[in-house]
Protein backbone atom coordinates (compact mmCIF):
# COMPACT_ATOMS: atom_id res chain seq x y z
CA UNK A 1 0.00 0.00 0.00
CA UNK A 2 1.20 3.58 -0.56
CA UNK A 3 2.92 5.06 2.23
CA UNK A 4 1.32 8.40 1.56
CA UNK A 5 -1.95 7.48 1.74
CA UNK A 6 -1.91 4.62 4.14
CA UNK A 7 -0.55 7.33 6.78
CA UNK A 8 -2.73 9.97 5.24
CA UNK A 9 -4.57 11.91 8.38
CA UNK A 10 -5.19 15.01 6.58
CA UNK A 11 -9.19 15.41 6.00
CA UNK A 12 -8.64 16.34 2.70
CA UNK A 13 -7.99 13.04 1.27
CA UNK A 14 -8.71 10.29 4.27
CA UNK A 15 -8.58 7.34 2.07
CA UNK A 16 -9.37 4.80 5.11
CA UNK A 17 -12.76 6.23 5.33
CA UNK A 18 -15.31 3.71 3.82
CA UNK A 19 -17.10 5.49 0.99
CA UNK A 20 -20.72 4.01 0.18
CA UNK A 21 -20.56 4.20 -3.50
CA UNK A 22 -23.79 3.80 -5.83
CA UNK A 23 -22.45 3.04 -9.54
CA UNK A 24 -25.20 4.36 -12.19
CA UNK A 25 -24.49 2.42 -15.06
CA UNK A 26 -26.04 1.16 -18.58
CA UNK A 27 -23.21 -1.19 -19.53
CA UNK A 28 -23.92 -3.86 -17.09
CA UNK A 29 -19.82 -4.88 -18.41
CA UNK A 30 -18.94 -1.59 -17.73
CA UNK A 31 -20.55 -1.88 -14.06
CA UNK A 32 -18.58 -5.37 -13.19
CA UNK A 33 -15.73 -3.48 -14.52
CA UNK A 34 -15.97 -0.61 -11.69
CA UNK A 35 -16.94 -2.66 -9.24
CA UNK A 36 -13.84 -5.10 -9.62
CA UNK A 37 -11.73 -2.03 -10.15
CA UNK A 38 -12.87 -0.25 -6.69
CA UNK A 39 -13.35 -3.50 -4.54
CA UNK A 40 -9.53 -4.82 -5.84
CA UNK A 41 -8.34 -1.33 -4.90
CA UNK A 42 -5.16 -1.57 -2.79
CA UNK A 43 -5.88 1.96 -0.75
CA UNK A 44 -9.79 3.48 -0.58
CA UNK A 45 -12.25 0.82 1.34
CA UNK A 46 -15.89 0.90 -0.51
CA UNK A 47 -19.50 -0.39 -0.59
CA UNK A 48 -21.08 -0.59 -3.68
CA UNK A 49 -24.17 -0.85 -5.07
CA UNK A 50 -25.22 -0.32 -8.82
CA UNK A 51 -28.45 -0.31 -10.87
CA UNK A 52 -28.77 0.72 -14.61
CA UNK A 53 -32.12 3.01 -14.09
CA UNK A 54 -32.13 6.65 -12.77
CA UNK A 55 -35.78 6.10 -11.55
CA UNK A 56 -34.19 3.30 -9.15
CA UNK A 57 -31.72 5.18 -8.13
CA UNK A 58 -34.04 7.59 -6.83
CA UNK A 59 -35.10 4.82 -4.62
CA UNK A 60 -31.74 3.70 -3.88
CA UNK A 61 -30.52 7.30 -2.67
CA UNK A 62 -33.43 7.85 -0.72
CA UNK A 63 -33.59 4.97 1.29
CA UNK A 64 -29.37 4.89 2.35
CA UNK A 65 -26.91 6.95 3.41
CA UNK A 66 -25.02 7.39 0.22
CA UNK A 67 -21.45 9.48 -0.22
CA UNK A 68 -20.84 9.66 -4.07
CA UNK A 69 -22.79 9.09 -6.91
CA UNK A 70 -20.77 6.84 -9.85
CA UNK A 71 -22.78 8.60 -12.90
CA UNK A 72 -23.67 7.15 -16.65
CA UNK A 73 -25.37 10.11 -18.01
CA UNK A 74 -26.51 7.42 -21.09
CA UNK A 75 -29.09 5.37 -19.47
CA UNK A 76 -32.02 3.61 -20.45
CA UNK A 77 -34.55 5.64 -18.87
CA UNK A 78 -32.75 9.21 -19.29
CA UNK A 79 -29.99 10.67 -21.35
CA UNK A 80 -27.36 13.34 -21.40
CA UNK A 81 -26.88 16.55 -19.26
CA UNK A 82 -30.83 15.70 -18.16
CA UNK A 83 -29.26 12.21 -16.41
CA UNK A 84 -27.25 14.80 -14.09
CA UNK A 85 -29.58 17.75 -13.89
CA UNK A 86 -32.45 15.24 -12.53
CA UNK A 87 -30.21 13.47 -9.78
CA UNK A 88 -28.42 16.67 -8.62
CA UNK A 89 -32.16 18.60 -8.64
CA UNK A 90 -33.48 15.34 -6.25
CA UNK A 91 -30.39 14.68 -3.77
CA UNK A 92 -28.39 18.33 -3.95
CA UNK A 93 -26.58 16.82 -1.38
CA UNK A 94 -24.46 13.75 -2.57
CA UNK A 95 -21.45 14.05 -4.55
CA UNK A 96 -21.94 13.08 -8.19
CA UNK A 97 -18.75 11.79 -10.52
CA UNK A 98 -20.06 11.46 -14.04
CA UNK A 99 -18.60 8.77 -15.50
CA UNK A 100 -19.45 8.49 -19.30
CA UNK A 101 -17.99 7.06 -22.88
CA UNK A 102 -18.87 10.38 -24.61
CA UNK A 103 -15.45 12.33 -25.03
CA UNK A 104 -15.80 15.66 -25.40
CA UNK A 105 -14.55 18.65 -23.19
CA UNK A 106 -17.30 21.32 -23.42
CA UNK A 107 -19.68 18.32 -21.68
CA UNK A 108 -17.28 17.78 -18.81
CA UNK A 109 -17.17 21.29 -18.23
CA UNK A 110 -21.20 21.85 -18.21
CA UNK A 111 -21.49 19.12 -16.34
CA UNK A 112 -18.94 20.79 -13.47
CA UNK A 113 -21.28 23.87 -13.71
CA UNK A 114 -24.60 21.79 -13.49
CA UNK A 115 -23.17 20.33 -10.42
CA UNK A 116 -20.88 17.27 -10.59
CA UNK A 117 -17.70 16.89 -8.74
CA UNK A 118 -15.72 15.52 -11.67
CA UNK A 119 -16.63 14.19 -14.89
CA UNK A 120 -14.78 10.80 -16.03
CA UNK A 121 -14.06 9.37 -19.35
CA UNK A 122 -14.62 5.57 -19.19
CA UNK A 123 -11.30 3.79 -20.28
CA UNK A 124 -9.28 6.72 -19.79
CA UNK A 125 -8.18 6.05 -15.96
CA UNK A 126 -7.07 3.31 -13.93
CA UNK A 127 -7.59 2.48 -10.35
CA UNK A 128 -5.55 4.90 -8.54
CA UNK A 129 -7.33 7.43 -10.70
CA UNK A 130 -10.59 7.03 -10.11
CA UNK A 131 -10.64 6.17 -6.48
CA UNK A 132 -8.93 9.75 -6.01
CA UNK A 133 -11.60 11.30 -8.19
CA UNK A 134 -14.05 9.73 -5.81
CA UNK A 135 -12.48 10.71 -2.33
CA UNK A 136 -11.90 13.63 -3.42
CA UNK A 137 -15.36 14.28 -4.90
CA UNK A 138 -16.08 13.63 -1.48
CA UNK A 139 -14.16 16.12 0.04
CA UNK A 140 -14.75 18.71 -2.67
CA UNK A 141 -18.53 18.35 -1.97
CA UNK A 142 -18.57 18.41 1.96
CA UNK A 143 -16.29 21.44 1.49
CA UNK A 144 -18.82 22.92 -1.18
CA UNK A 145 -21.83 22.11 1.15
CA UNK A 146 -19.79 23.90 4.17
CA UNK A 147 -19.21 27.35 2.18
CA UNK A 148 -22.99 27.04 1.30
CA UNK A 149 -24.21 26.76 4.86
CA UNK A 150 -21.74 29.78 5.89
CA UNK A 151 -22.89 31.54 2.97
CA UNK A 152 -26.59 31.20 4.14
CA UNK A 153 -25.62 31.87 7.46
CA UNK A 154 -24.01 35.06 6.04
CA UNK A 155 -27.48 35.71 3.86
CA UNK A 156 -29.80 34.73 7.12
CA UNK A 157 -27.54 37.33 8.92
CA UNK A 158 -27.24 40.36 6.34
CA UNK A 159 -31.32 40.01 6.00
CA UNK A 160 -31.73 40.53 9.74
CA UNK A 161 -29.95 43.44 9.83
CA UNK A 162 -30.99 44.56 7.06
CA UNK A 163 -34.45 44.42 8.78
CA UNK A 164 -33.53 45.67 12.23
CA UNK A 165 -32.43 48.97 10.37
CA UNK A 166 -36.09 48.79 8.91
CA UNK A 167 -37.30 49.11 11.67
CA UNK A 168 -34.99 51.80 13.11
CA UNK A 169 -35.91 53.92 10.17
CA UNK A 170 -39.97 52.74 10.43
CA UNK A 171 -39.44 53.24 13.97
CA UNK A 172 -38.17 56.92 13.74
CA UNK A 173 -40.45 58.01 11.01
CA UNK A 174 -43.40 56.51 13.12
CA UNK A 175 -42.93 58.21 16.62
CA UNK A 176 -42.17 61.68 14.18
CA UNK A 177 -45.05 61.00 12.70
CA UNK A 178 -47.31 59.94 15.66
CA UNK A 179 -46.48 62.59 17.65
CA UNK A 180 -47.19 64.79 14.85
CA UNK A 181 -50.27 63.66 13.87
CA UNK A 182 -51.63 63.01 17.67
CA UNK A 183 -51.71 66.32 18.45
CA UNK A 184 -54.01 67.62 15.95
CA UNK A 185 -56.20 64.08 17.03
CA UNK A 186 -56.40 65.16 20.19
CA UNK A 187 -57.79 69.04 18.89
CA UNK A 188 -60.34 67.25 16.94
CA UNK A 189 -61.84 64.72 19.82
CA UNK A 190 -61.89 67.33 22.37
CA UNK A 191 -63.63 69.62 19.84
CA UNK A 192 -65.96 66.91 18.85
CA UNK A 193 -66.57 66.42 22.68
CA UNK A 194 -66.94 70.20 23.26
CA UNK A 195 -69.49 70.50 20.27
CA UNK A 196 -71.52 67.22 21.17
CA UNK A 197 -72.20 68.54 24.89
CA UNK A 198 -72.88 72.01 23.36
CA UNK A 199 -75.61 70.59 20.78
CA UNK A 200 -77.68 67.86 22.61
CA UNK A 201 -80.89 69.73 21.42
CA UNK A 202 -79.81 70.20 17.78
CA UNK A 203 -81.26 67.81 15.15
CA UNK A 204 -80.01 64.14 13.78
CA UNK A 205 -78.13 65.30 11.14
CA UNK A 206 -75.46 67.09 13.23
CA UNK A 207 -75.36 64.76 15.56
CA UNK A 208 -74.54 61.90 12.93
CA UNK A 209 -71.99 64.59 11.28
CA UNK A 210 -70.47 64.35 15.35
CA UNK A 211 -70.46 60.69 15.55
CA UNK A 212 -68.68 60.18 12.38
CA UNK A 213 -66.24 62.82 12.90
CA UNK A 214 -65.58 61.26 16.60
CA UNK A 215 -65.05 57.55 14.68
CA UNK A 216 -62.93 58.71 12.04
CA UNK A 217 -60.43 60.30 14.39
CA UNK A 218 -60.55 57.43 16.70
CA UNK A 219 -59.88 55.66 13.63
CA UNK A 220 -57.02 57.64 12.41
CA UNK A 221 -55.48 57.23 16.29
CA UNK A 222 -55.76 53.01 16.09
CA UNK A 223 -53.91 53.44 12.62
CA UNK A 224 -50.90 55.88 14.64
CA UNK A 225 -50.96 53.06 17.18
CA UNK A 226 -50.67 50.25 15.09
CA UNK A 227 -47.82 51.82 13.35
CA UNK A 228 -45.98 52.58 17.12
CA UNK A 229 -46.43 48.79 17.50
CA UNK A 230 -44.84 48.08 14.35
CA UNK A 231 -42.42 50.00 14.94
CA UNK A 232 -41.08 48.90 18.12
CA UNK A 233 -40.19 45.88 18.14
CA UNK A 234 -36.71 46.75 18.15
CA UNK A 235 -37.45 46.75 22.15
CA UNK A 236 -38.25 43.06 23.26
CA UNK A 237 -38.17 42.35 26.55
CA UNK A 238 -36.85 38.46 26.59
CA UNK A 239 -37.85 36.29 29.20
CA UNK A 240 -38.32 32.40 29.64
CA UNK A 241 -42.57 32.27 30.16
CA UNK A 242 -45.04 29.24 30.61
CA UNK A 243 -47.00 29.65 27.05
CA UNK A 244 -49.80 27.92 28.39
CA UNK A 245 -49.82 30.71 30.81
CA UNK A 246 -49.89 33.34 28.27
CA UNK A 247 -52.51 31.75 26.01
CA UNK A 248 -54.50 31.56 29.06
CA UNK A 249 -54.26 35.23 29.63
CA UNK A 250 -54.96 36.20 26.15
CA UNK A 251 -58.03 34.34 26.52
CA UNK A 252 -59.35 37.16 29.06
CA UNK A 253 -59.00 39.57 26.58
CA UNK A 254 -61.28 37.53 23.64
CA UNK A 255 -63.40 35.75 25.77
CA UNK A 256 -66.11 38.80 25.82
CA UNK A 257 -65.96 38.33 21.96
CA UNK A 258 -66.39 34.85 21.70
CA UNK A 259 -69.15 34.40 24.20
CA UNK A 260 -70.98 37.39 21.98
CA UNK A 261 -71.20 35.47 18.90
CA UNK A 262 -71.26 32.15 20.35
CA UNK A 263 -67.94 30.65 19.61
CA UNK A 264 -66.66 27.50 21.93
CA UNK A 265 -63.30 27.21 22.60
CA UNK A 266 -61.41 24.16 23.36
CA UNK A 267 -57.89 23.61 24.49
CA UNK A 268 -55.69 20.75 24.41
CA UNK A 269 -52.58 22.09 26.46
CA UNK A 270 -49.44 19.94 27.10
CA UNK A 271 -48.44 19.32 30.38
CA UNK A 272 -45.02 20.22 31.46
CA UNK A 273 -43.88 22.18 28.29
CA UNK A 274 -40.64 23.55 28.92
CA UNK A 275 -40.53 27.99 29.24
CA UNK A 276 -39.96 29.41 26.10
CA UNK A 277 -37.75 32.58 25.31
CA UNK A 278 -40.47 35.31 24.86
CA UNK A 279 -41.86 39.13 25.06
CA UNK A 280 -45.06 38.41 26.90
CA UNK A 281 -46.60 41.20 25.97
CA UNK A 282 -45.94 41.14 22.34
CA UNK A 283 -46.97 37.32 22.09
CA UNK A 284 -50.01 37.62 23.94
CA UNK A 285 -50.85 40.88 21.61
CA UNK A 286 -50.12 38.01 18.82
CA UNK A 287 -52.50 35.49 20.05
CA UNK A 288 -55.36 37.67 20.45
CA UNK A 289 -55.00 39.00 17.06
CA UNK A 290 -55.39 35.16 15.82
CA UNK A 291 -57.83 34.54 18.18
CA UNK A 292 -59.51 37.59 16.85
CA UNK A 293 -59.08 36.58 13.43
CA UNK A 294 -60.46 32.75 14.04
CA UNK A 295 -63.59 34.74 15.41
CA UNK A 296 -64.08 37.23 12.51
CA UNK A 297 -63.71 34.14 10.48
CA UNK A 298 -67.14 32.39 11.72
CA UNK A 299 -69.73 34.81 11.76
CA UNK A 300 -72.38 31.79 12.39
CA UNK A 301 -70.05 30.87 15.32
CA UNK A 302 -67.83 27.56 15.39
CA UNK A 303 -65.35 26.08 17.32
CA UNK A 304 -61.99 27.32 17.99
CA UNK A 305 -59.25 24.85 19.01
CA UNK A 306 -55.98 25.56 20.61
CA UNK A 307 -53.18 23.34 21.38
CA UNK A 308 -49.88 23.79 22.54
CA UNK A 309 -47.57 20.73 22.39
CA UNK A 310 -43.50 19.93 22.73
CA UNK A 311 -41.25 18.27 20.13
CA UNK A 312 -38.21 17.84 17.94
CA UNK A 313 -38.16 19.86 15.11
CA UNK A 314 -38.64 17.84 11.98
CA UNK A 315 -39.12 19.72 8.39
CA UNK A 316 -42.82 18.28 7.99
CA UNK A 317 -43.64 20.73 10.97
CA UNK A 318 -43.74 23.19 8.44
CA UNK A 319 -46.67 21.67 7.24
CA UNK A 320 -45.65 22.29 3.30
CA UNK A 321 -45.03 25.57 3.71
CA UNK A 322 -42.60 27.27 1.80
CA UNK A 323 -41.21 29.46 4.58
CA UNK A 324 -38.07 29.32 5.07
CA UNK A 325 -36.50 27.02 7.73
CA UNK A 326 -32.73 27.30 7.60
CA UNK A 327 -33.29 29.02 11.57
CA UNK A 328 -34.32 25.33 12.85
CA UNK A 329 -32.40 22.48 12.67
CA UNK A 330 -34.08 18.90 12.33
CA UNK A 331 -33.94 17.58 16.26
CA UNK A 332 -34.41 20.59 18.01
CA UNK A 333 -36.40 21.60 21.02
CA UNK A 334 -39.75 23.38 19.80
CA UNK A 335 -43.15 24.31 21.21
CA UNK A 336 -45.59 24.40 18.54
CA UNK A 337 -49.24 26.87 19.40
CA UNK A 338 -51.96 25.73 16.94
CA UNK A 339 -55.21 28.02 16.56
CA UNK A 340 -57.70 25.95 14.56
CA UNK A 341 -61.22 27.59 13.61
CA UNK A 342 -64.03 25.91 11.36
CA UNK A 343 -64.56 29.25 9.25
CA UNK A 344 -64.66 28.87 5.62
CA UNK A 345 -60.53 28.81 4.97
CA UNK A 346 -58.33 31.60 2.94
CA UNK A 347 -58.36 30.95 -1.03
CA UNK A 348 -55.03 29.74 -1.88
CA UNK A 349 -54.62 33.14 -3.70
CA UNK A 350 -54.48 35.38 -0.23
CA UNK A 351 -52.79 32.50 1.53
CA UNK A 352 -49.57 34.17 0.13
CA UNK A 353 -50.56 37.81 0.74
CA UNK A 354 -51.92 37.40 4.25
CA UNK A 355 -49.01 38.56 6.50
CA UNK A 356 -48.39 42.01 3.76
CA UNK A 357 -48.47 45.08 5.32
CA UNK A 358 -52.41 46.64 4.20
CA UNK A 359 -53.47 43.54 2.58
CA UNK A 360 -56.76 42.83 4.51
CA UNK A 361 -60.47 40.76 2.87
CA UNK A 362 -62.03 43.04 5.47
CA UNK A 363 -61.17 46.78 4.05
CA UNK A 364 -64.86 47.62 3.78
CA UNK A 365 -65.65 46.69 7.50
CA UNK A 366 -62.99 48.74 8.32
CA UNK A 367 -59.91 46.35 8.21
CA UNK A 368 -56.44 48.26 8.00
CA UNK A 369 -54.72 44.72 7.32
CA UNK A 370 -52.04 45.16 9.94
CA UNK A 371 -52.82 42.64 12.38
CA UNK A 372 -50.82 39.48 10.72
CA UNK A 373 -47.89 41.57 9.48
CA UNK A 374 -47.34 43.00 12.52
CA UNK A 375 -47.77 38.95 14.07
CA UNK A 376 -45.04 38.09 12.04
CA UNK A 377 -42.76 41.05 12.36
CA UNK A 378 -43.05 39.99 16.03
CA UNK A 379 -42.96 36.37 16.01
CA UNK A 380 -39.49 37.01 13.81
CA UNK A 381 -38.27 39.13 15.81
CA UNK A 382 -38.22 35.92 18.42
CA UNK A 383 -36.74 34.13 15.85
CA UNK A 384 -40.15 31.47 15.74
CA UNK A 385 -42.20 30.74 12.52
CA UNK A 386 -46.15 31.43 12.33
CA UNK A 387 -47.59 29.99 9.28
CA UNK A 388 -51.51 30.17 8.23
CA UNK A 389 -52.49 27.10 6.61
CA UNK A 390 -55.73 25.58 5.53
CA UNK A 391 -57.27 22.39 7.16
CA UNK A 392 -59.73 19.88 6.63
CA UNK A 393 -62.33 22.38 8.84
CA UNK A 394 -60.98 25.23 8.39
CA UNK A 395 -57.47 27.56 8.79
CA UNK A 396 -55.10 26.63 11.28
CA UNK A 397 -52.72 29.37 12.54
CA UNK A 398 -49.28 27.69 13.76
CA UNK A 399 -46.77 28.93 15.75
CA UNK A 400 -43.20 27.23 16.43
CA UNK A 401 -40.66 28.35 18.88
CA UNK A 402 -37.08 27.33 20.05
CA UNK A 403 -36.96 26.51 23.54
CA UNK A 404 -33.39 27.65 23.80
CA UNK A 405 -32.34 31.08 24.56
CA UNK A 406 -30.66 31.82 21.42
CA UNK A 407 -33.21 34.53 20.11
CA UNK B 1 -56.14 85.84 42.50
CA UNK B 2 -59.04 83.08 42.38
CA UNK B 3 -62.46 84.50 42.24
CA UNK B 4 -64.00 81.43 41.89
CA UNK B 5 -62.82 79.90 45.32
CA UNK B 6 -64.65 76.82 44.21
CA UNK B 7 -62.53 76.02 41.13
CA UNK B 8 -59.33 74.45 40.48
CA UNK B 9 -57.08 76.30 38.68
CA UNK B 10 -55.37 74.36 35.85
CA UNK B 11 -52.38 75.97 33.86
CA UNK B 12 -52.17 73.94 30.59
CA UNK B 13 -48.58 74.66 29.03
CA UNK B 14 -48.61 73.38 25.22
CA UNK B 15 -47.47 75.01 21.75
CA UNK B 16 -50.82 73.77 19.79
CA UNK B 17 -53.00 76.72 20.62
CA UNK B 18 -55.80 74.68 19.26
CA UNK B 19 -55.36 71.62 21.64
CA UNK B 20 -55.15 74.18 25.08
CA UNK B 21 -58.10 76.08 23.43
CA UNK B 22 -60.24 72.87 23.26
CA UNK B 23 -58.93 71.50 26.69
CA UNK B 24 -59.81 74.90 28.34
CA UNK B 25 -63.00 74.63 26.71
CA UNK B 26 -64.02 71.37 27.67
CA UNK B 27 -62.42 71.55 31.14
CA UNK B 28 -64.25 75.06 31.99
CA UNK B 29 -67.65 73.31 30.11
CA UNK B 30 -67.08 71.01 33.47
CA UNK B 31 -68.09 74.02 35.70
CA UNK B 32 -65.08 72.50 38.13
CA UNK B 33 -61.86 74.21 36.19
CA UNK B 34 -60.56 77.87 35.87
CA UNK B 35 -57.61 76.67 32.90
CA UNK B 36 -55.27 79.29 31.98
CA UNK B 37 -53.18 78.62 28.58
CA UNK B 38 -49.64 79.23 27.67
CA UNK B 39 -48.23 77.98 24.26
CA UNK B 40 -44.82 79.71 24.80
CA UNK B 41 -42.41 77.48 26.57
CA UNK B 42 -40.23 79.66 27.24
CA UNK B 43 -42.46 81.73 29.28
CA UNK B 44 -43.75 78.31 31.14
CA UNK B 45 -42.43 79.33 34.27
CA UNK B 46 -43.73 83.49 35.12
CA UNK B 47 -46.60 82.05 33.54
CA UNK B 48 -47.11 79.41 36.57
CA UNK B 49 -45.57 82.17 39.07
CA UNK B 50 -48.32 84.28 38.16
CA UNK B 51 -50.91 82.60 38.22
CA UNK B 52 -50.45 79.98 40.97
CA UNK B 53 -52.60 76.93 39.83
CA UNK B 54 -53.39 74.23 41.58
CA UNK B 55 -52.29 71.80 39.10
CA UNK B 56 -50.48 71.73 35.41
CA UNK B 57 -50.77 69.81 32.22
CA UNK B 58 -47.36 69.97 30.46
CA UNK B 59 -46.49 69.05 27.02
CA UNK B 60 -43.43 67.25 26.74
CA UNK B 61 -41.80 68.46 22.91
CA UNK B 62 -42.07 71.99 22.07
CA UNK B 63 -40.56 74.21 19.89
CA UNK B 64 -37.95 75.91 21.98
CA UNK B 65 -38.07 73.91 25.44
CA UNK B 66 -38.44 70.55 26.77
CA UNK B 67 -40.98 70.20 29.04
CA UNK B 68 -39.11 67.83 31.59
CA UNK B 69 -37.17 70.89 31.53
CA UNK B 70 -39.46 73.01 32.27
CA UNK B 71 -40.68 71.00 34.83
CA UNK B 72 -37.50 71.07 36.80
CA UNK B 73 -37.62 74.99 36.54
CA UNK B 74 -40.74 75.06 38.17
CA UNK B 75 -40.03 72.71 40.54
CA UNK B 76 -37.29 75.49 41.57
CA UNK B 77 -39.97 77.91 42.43
CA UNK B 78 -40.44 77.29 46.27
CA UNK B 79 -44.14 78.30 45.84
CA UNK B 80 -44.68 76.14 43.30
CA UNK B 81 -43.01 72.84 44.52
CA UNK B 82 -45.90 71.30 45.68
CA UNK B 83 -48.21 72.07 42.76
CA UNK B 84 -48.97 68.70 41.06
CA UNK B 85 -47.51 68.06 37.21
CA UNK B 86 -49.17 65.89 34.72
CA UNK B 87 -47.14 65.51 31.50
CA UNK B 88 -50.14 65.39 29.08
CA UNK B 89 -47.75 63.97 26.10
CA UNK B 90 -47.84 62.73 22.18
CA UNK B 91 -44.79 60.91 22.68
CA UNK B 92 -45.79 57.76 24.43
CA UNK B 93 -48.74 55.52 24.13
CA UNK B 94 -51.72 54.55 26.05
CA UNK B 95 -50.70 51.13 27.06
CA UNK B 96 -47.12 51.78 27.84
CA UNK B 97 -48.63 54.52 30.32
CA UNK B 98 -50.99 51.30 31.52
CA UNK B 99 -48.01 49.41 32.14
CA UNK B 100 -46.48 52.37 34.28
CA UNK B 101 -49.58 52.85 36.07
CA UNK B 102 -49.85 56.52 34.52
CA UNK B 103 -46.25 57.15 36.52
CA UNK B 104 -43.07 57.17 34.73
CA UNK B 105 -40.18 58.99 36.64
CA UNK B 106 -42.69 59.47 39.55
CA UNK B 107 -44.76 62.14 37.29
CA UNK B 108 -48.04 61.54 36.12
CA UNK B 109 -48.64 60.75 32.56
CA UNK B 110 -51.43 61.54 30.15
CA UNK B 111 -50.88 59.97 26.11
CA UNK B 112 -52.73 62.17 23.62
CA UNK B 113 -55.70 62.03 22.31
CA UNK B 114 -57.54 61.34 25.67
CA UNK B 115 -61.24 61.45 26.05
CA UNK B 116 -62.42 64.51 28.30
CA UNK B 117 -63.53 62.13 30.88
CA UNK B 118 -60.38 60.63 31.29
CA UNK B 119 -58.28 64.00 31.39
CA UNK B 120 -60.31 65.08 34.21
CA UNK B 121 -60.11 61.77 36.22
CA UNK B 122 -56.17 62.57 36.31
CA UNK B 123 -56.46 65.68 37.36
CA UNK B 124 -59.31 64.99 40.10
CA UNK B 125 -56.86 62.15 41.13
CA UNK B 126 -53.69 64.67 41.53
CA UNK B 127 -54.81 67.43 42.76
CA UNK B 128 -53.45 68.06 46.32
CA UNK B 129 -56.28 67.42 48.53
CA UNK B 130 -56.04 71.05 50.56
CA UNK B 131 -54.93 72.90 47.56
Amino acid sequence: MDKVFQHNTDRIADFTRTLNVLIIENNPVDCAMLSGMLSKSTFGSFRLKGTDSLNQSFKILAEGTWDVVLLDLNLKDSSGLKTLHQLHDQFPRIAIVVNTGVYQDSLGLKAITCGAQDYLIKGKYKSYGLVKALYYAVERKRAEEELKAAYNRLKEAQSQLIQVEKMTVIGGLASGIAHEVKNPLATILYGVEFLTTKLTETDDQIQLTLKSIREATQKANDIIKDLLDFASLSKLNIVPESINTVIEHSLNFTKHQCDKTGIRLEKFFANNLPPVPIDKNRIEQVIVDLILNAILAMPDGGLITIRTLSKKFEISDLAGSQIDSRRFQPGEDIVIVEIDDTGSGINEENLAKVFDPFFTTRRAAGGVGLGLSIAKTIINSHNAIILLTNYDRGTRARIIFKTGLDT
Amino acid sequence: MNIYPEKKKILIIDDESGFTEMVKLNLEATGKYLVRCENNGMRAVDAAQEYQPDLILLDIIMPETDGTDICWRIKEQEELQTVPVVFLTATVRKNEVEAQHGDIGGYAFLAKPTTVEELTECIESHLNPNS
